[in-house]
């Protein structure tokens, strides 16, 4: 009651200090708190030895010892995991980014009849699950030579990721004003021209935010590597983390140091790239 | 002739319009599509993954019509996509109101805060919570010790009580922020005029939060409900890394228990029944729900 007579009294627009302000900033803190813990808890615990770990679990750190990422990295094996993580997702980053702006420059631009048709039926992918394809893909994949071959998870993760893409991509182009293709038409150019010389060179930005959300989706993603991926020399890190994570699993610093890794690419690209990151998932999941 | 190009598109444009969306095609089609049918065509095959396959007819789609662990399976899919839909896309929207309407000197930073799981692998995030519910030194035993309800203590995950819900809430926690991402960004679009009428009225926030800012953001509300639901029928990698749908199938989802029965059973034929079964299931339950809902705004409108 005294927080409506608090919102009548006061006339300017939002940022108020009431006491509903305070409840609610205190509920909220409380939340992200709860969300976020489980990653500093990750960040302090990996200064710890095993020994003061053991001690007190969930207590700040009285020492700093770097054994941890000593420990984890020492066996070689995370860098391994990282580099074939790297060249799986720099190639179904590039391969999705291409066909995705190739495609996404059509939706926008070309409105024939059975447009509509291309468009319902890359909602229709979006919505398929990858674990649907996976025993066929497996099949695909060994006839193919490709099972347990880097090439062999590129092609199918970027299939899958492609349909988002396209739509972040659309959701560019239609940004551009029409009269921009309509005048070049008119001076003669021609259909590639248009797209290579007046939509590609002001693309970059919306391709650079598809790239940016591809290689996190790529480096997290699991259900494609760990099937089709035997050879430990060729695993992702994701997977390759559940090997290590059954192996140390007396230590618990070093556990937490290679979690640690696998989790900060994604991480520090967020960090650096807010902006484009939240703007793909609002283009790619709201559409009109 | 060219100044209705955007009405009627000549021949070069449809041309030029095959042709850039052909790389995209070629791979939906190899990698998505096709595996998708042959998906359904080993469904009547019983193969082990190296041997020939041996035709079983609708073997497999018998045993899968009686397979209880199957259905069990899908309806914990199901109870996540209803469990997602109140504790992250209504939630979501409530923490979007209130960080764009009460604490709005904060959002950018919690916003940031709530899309951290967001951005880390499923894995990661598992392995974490591993931790948090570990029977021994877990924080959520520690936690409730201090409470004084000790007596409530276990090992949440190897329990099959408590395991099906501890990993419904790491997923809450994990998938929360791209809900309130999204959804600050509608309410924020949610003209000023409206609430300022509102409160001229002496509308509390309550009042403004539904008779507002709900209808008026309510085509976000069907799109993230949809994209819960999508998500919730998608979900493997933090099942799997939890409790691998254990103990004893407690956990089980459509995922896990296709990968189970294709990669450690070799019964590859019948992993694919799964997967083709679930995916017309869901089909099936899309097409009904839409004719459902046209109809049901049809009567409405008229």
């Amino acid at each position: 009651m005294s927080k409506r007579a608090a919102t009548l009294a006061a006339s300017g627009p939002v940022t108020r200090v009431t006491p509903t302000t305070i409840v609610v900033l205190a509920v909220l803190t409380a939340h992200v708190l709860m969300v976020i813990f489980p990653f500093v808890w990750m960040g302090y615990s990996t200064f710890k030895t095993n020994k003061e770990f053991m001690r007190s679990v969930w207590s700040l750190p009285t020492t700093f010892s770097f054994d941890a990422y000593i420990g984890a990295w020492s066996g070689g094996a995370l860098g391994t995991y990282a580099m074939n993580s790297l060249w799986i997702m720099a190639g179904a980053t590039l391969l999705t980014v291409i066909v995705a702006t190739l495609a996404g420059y059509a939706l926008a631009v070309y409105k024939p009849r059975w447009m509509a048709g291309v468009e319902l039926s890359l909602m229709a992918a979006m919505a398929i699950p990858a674990y649907v394809a996976l025993v066929p893909l497996v099949v695909l994949l060994r006839n193919a030579g490709l099972l347990d071959t880097h090439l062999g998870v590129i092609l199918p993760t970027a299939a899958f990721n492609i349909p988002v893409s396209i739509f972040i991509m659309r959701a560019f182009f239609v940004t551009l004003p029409r009269e921009l293709f309509d005048a070049a038409r008119l001076d003669g150019t021609g259909e590639f021209g248009i797209f290579r010389h007046i939509a590609m060179p002001i693309a970059w930005p919306a391709m650079f935010t598809v790239a940016v959300v591809n290689m996190i989706w790529v480096w997290n993603d699991f259900l494609f590597p760990v099937v089709f991926i035997n050879s430990p020399a060729r695993k992702t890190l994701p997977v390759g983390l559940t090997d290590f994570v059954g192996e140390h699993i007396t230590n618990y610093p070093v556990m937490l140091a290679a979690i640690l890794i696998a989790a900060i690419a994604p991480l520090v690209l967020f960090v650096f790239f807010e902006r484009q990151i939240t703007s793909a998932l609002l283009g790619g999941a709201v559409k009109e | 002739m060219t100044s209705t190009s955007r009405d009627v598109a000549p021949k070069e444009q449809t041309r030029a319009a095959l042709l850039f969306l052909l790389p995209a095609f070629v791979l939906i089609a190899v990698f998505v599509a096709y595996p998708i049918v042959y998906a359904g065509w080993l469904s009547f095959f019983q193969w082990d993954g190296a041997s020939a396959p041996a035709f079983v007819g609708l073997d497999n789609f018998l045993r899968l019509a009686t397979d209880a662990i199957f259905w069990k399976s899908l309806g914990r899919n199901l109870l996540i996509a209803a469990t997602a839909i109140v504790l992250q896309v209504f939630l979501a929207l409530l923490i979007a109101y209130c960080l764009v309407r009460i604490v709005p000197f904060v959002s950018r930073l919690f916003l940031f805060f709530y899309l951290v799981p967001v951005m880390v692998s499923e894995i990661c995030i598992g392995l974490l919570w591993r931790f948090l519910y570990n029977p021994y030194f877990g924080l959520v035993n520690a936690s409730l010790k201090a409470l004084g309800l000790g007596s409530l203590q276990r090992g949440w995950l190897g329990d099959s009580a408590t395991a099906f819900p501890a990993v419904v809430v790491v997923m809450s926690f994990t998938y929360l922020g791209l809900y309130v991402l999204l959804f600050v960004a509608a309410v924020r679009n949610v003209p000023e005029t409206l609430y300022e009428t509102a409160e001229i009225d002496g509308a509390g926030h309550f009042t403004k939060f539904f008779s507002i800012t709900v209808p008026m953001v309510w085509d976000a509300v069907r799109a993230n409900t949809l994209l819960a639901i999508i998500g919730s029928l998608k979900t493997f990698s933090l099942v799997f890394v939890l409790t691998n749908g254990g103990p004893n199938h407690a956990s089980e989802v459509v995922s896990t228990y296709l990968y189970k029965a294709g990669f450690s059973s070799f019964e590859m034929g019948y992993a694919a029944t799964i997967g083709f079964a679930q995916m017309v299931l869901t089909a099936a339950g899309a097409f009904i729900i839409f004719r459902y809902l046209k109809r049901a705004r049809g009567g409405s409108e008229r």
